[in-house]
């Protein structure tokens, strides 16, 4: 019965409209980005940087590099908006047009009810990550040679690394595995906010609002100690994953806040939700 | 517990915040009945209603569902209930079908057989795959009855069920109440505004006001008026005029109502009426409509109606 109510949730999350919106318009930006990485100085600036520490530019300037240089921005503006905006309708929205009623007039517990949307809300941030990552390299593949993997990323993340093709693959999935669960943290907070008696646009914004603060906070300089306090701070775990040599204790402390977050999410969403009274 | 009762609730009460909702409201819905529920908006139904259904959660008092406490066992006690709320509102993106399988599944196992049973008792069948967005608001009306019906249900709890329907959809949704109690046994509740439905399709009613209960009983104990006559005879000023001077009436009304004196039953005044030469051409107890009753019943409330004191901290 659990399988039939989460195929339920995801065919009503699946046969909306709004829900490919996400998809679309990760499909967009990674057009403008690809053409843009094309015809711009940012193509010569990465191959003067990759002659620069002394590696062939044509070797490392690849259909995996130009799909990473395009997930990062990708990943800090369009992937939360979309993680929070169907995490801010999945019961808020119910609730707004009254199918919630139907469903709770049925022997389901809240518990579970809310478990199989929260499990459907993952599956999709999981597919919109496939998704992100799976057109990035199809797209760079159309102009740019299947080689080695470059990453730079400067600042306290520091990131350099150079792996050949097929251990760049590799980080390149794990890096996506990491960011579903991102994804997922993203769509919890929006989720935990649509459990109280809200409108789902308030959810969204307030979801929006939680991470955004963070990564205010986070980039303040008196706040360089508690910065590890940040929610934010640890999504950065998907960039460490391309460091050689890897490091797994950094990576999966990351991942294990991240992971508790969304779980926390969870546990205070289901809390409002288990009290509070269904009206019209 | 009421061992017969498909639908009890004791003394349950129900704030939102400091305003008091439902105030120890207590009553019971026989198994088979066709039970109304009055009152005006804000009365209180919907409330209970959704106390009933476990969508909220009572302040104090018990609910209670074919045997089972709705606030410990609510999926015992809602297993086979079904309902319908006013506006019937569906996943318009989504097929007739695909609604009735998603909203199955949060019930228990349902075949497609059954699916297309219920489709074809409220003749939906041939549209059931077109998206809901295209129906009717008579079609969804039939889409909720038979999203009711799928848990095969012994208790339908129907909150407003005509609510924005035209009046051949309020014809067919009637005939359809009474199609699902003839034809499958099942008890319902029945909320309503329209006192003219629930008059012909009720046995029992309770009417709320300002979150009490302010009559419960059979729809010919609301509508009779036992101490109201009409009178029919040659000089009916003469015979109220004795009647009174006898004792028997307080005061006529009209040219043929009379109100008899407490205690006095038609009977007596009859004899009365014939032992004293006064011919009869009809002397009949006078009943009253279902709406004359609930806005006597309403005016009697508010006359005598005390502000819902706010609750103590």
């Amino acid at each position: 019965m659990f399988l039939r109510q989460l195929r339920s949730e995801l065919w009503k999350l699946f046969g909306k409209k709004r829900t490919y919106i996400g998809f679309g318009a990760f499909l967009v930006a990674q057009v403008l980005m690809l053409v843009m990485f094309q015809h711009s100085n940012w193509q010569r600036n990465t191959a003067r940087l990759l002659e620069g520490n002394g590696y062939l530019a044509a070797e490392y300037l690849s259909a995996l590099t130009v799909a990473v240089v395009m997930l990062i921005p990708q990943i800090l503006l369009l992937m939360p908006l979309y993680a929070c905006l169907v995490g801010g309708d999945m019961v808020a929205k119910e609730a707004e047009d009254g199918t919630l009623r139907m469903i709770l007039c049925r022997p389901i517990s809240r518990a579970r009810l809310l478990l199989v949307k929260w499990i459907a809300g993952v599956i999709f941030c999981v597919l919109l990550v496939a998704a992100l990552g799976g057109m990035a390299v199809l797209l760079a593949r159309l102009w740019f040679p299947w080689s080695g993997l470059f990453v730079f990323v400067p600042g306290p993340t520091r990131v350099f690394a150079v792996l050949p093709a097929g251990e760049g693959l590799l980080a390149f999935v794990l890096a996506h595995g990491v960011l579903a669960l991102n994804a997922a943290t993203m769509f919890s907070l929006a989720f935990m906010f649509s459990c109280f008696n809200m409108k789902p646009a308030a959810a969204t914004v307030l979801g929006l609002t939680f991470l955004l603060a963070n990564l205010v906070l986070e980039n303040m300089p008196f706040f360089e100690d508690y910065k590890a306090f940040c929610l934010t701070h640890h999504f950065r775990a998907w960039l460490l994953v391309f460091n050689q040599p890897f490091a797994w204790a950094d990576v999966l402390g990351h991942l294990s806040v991240v992971l508790g977050c969304a779980l926390t999410a969870f546990v205070i969403g289901l809390s409002a939700f288990q009290v509070r009274d269904i009206k019209s | 517990m009421n061992g017969d009762a498909m639908i009890e609730l004791r003394g349950v009460v129900k704030d939102f915040g400091r305003r008091r909702a439902v105030e120890d409201l207590s009553l019971a819905v026989p198994r088979g009945e066709i039970y109304g529920l009055l009152g005006h908006n804000g009365a209180g139904k919907s409330t209970a209603i959704g106390m009933m259904l476990g969508q909220v959660w009572p302040t104090a008092g018990a609910v209670i569902i074919r045997g089972h406490e709705v606030t410990h066992n609510r999926a015992a006690a809602l297993a086979r209930v079904g309902a319908i709320f006013e506006a019937p509102v569906f996943y318009d993106y989504l097929s007739g079908w695909r609604n009735l399988e998603v909203l199955s599944h949060y019930s228990g196992p349902v075949s497609a057989r059954r699916l297309a049973e219920v489709l074809d008792w409220v003749r939906l069948t041939g549209r059931e795959h077109s998206k809901v967005r295209t129906y009717s608001h008579g079609m969804r009306a039939r889409l909720a009855i038979a999203q009711a019906l799928l848990p095969d249900p012994e208790l339908l709890i129907l909150d407003e069920p005509s609510d924005g329907l035209d009046p051949e959809g309020i014809h067919e949704m009637r005939e359809t109440i009474l199609r699902l109690r003839r034809d499958l046994n099942l008890t319902i509740l029945l909320s309503s505004h329209l006192l003219n439905e629930v008059e012909q399709l009720c046995t029992r009613i309770a009417v709320m006001n300002r979150g009490r209960k302010v009559f419960e009983g059979t729809i010919a104990d609301a509508t009779r008026r036992p101490n109201r006559i009409r009178l029919l005879t040659d000089d009916f000023a003469a015979a109220a005029r004795a009647l009174t001077a006898a004792g028997l009436a307080d005061a006529a009304e009209g040219p043929s109502h009379l109100t008899l004196r407490a205690g006095i039953r038609v009977a007596d005044v009859a004899r009365w009426l014939v032992e004293n030469h006064h011919p009869i051409h009809e002397l009949a107890a006078e009943e009253q409509t279902l709406e004359q009753f609930y806005l006597s019943l309403m005016n009697e409330s508010r006359a005598g109606a005390q502000p819902t004191p706010p609750l103590a901290h």
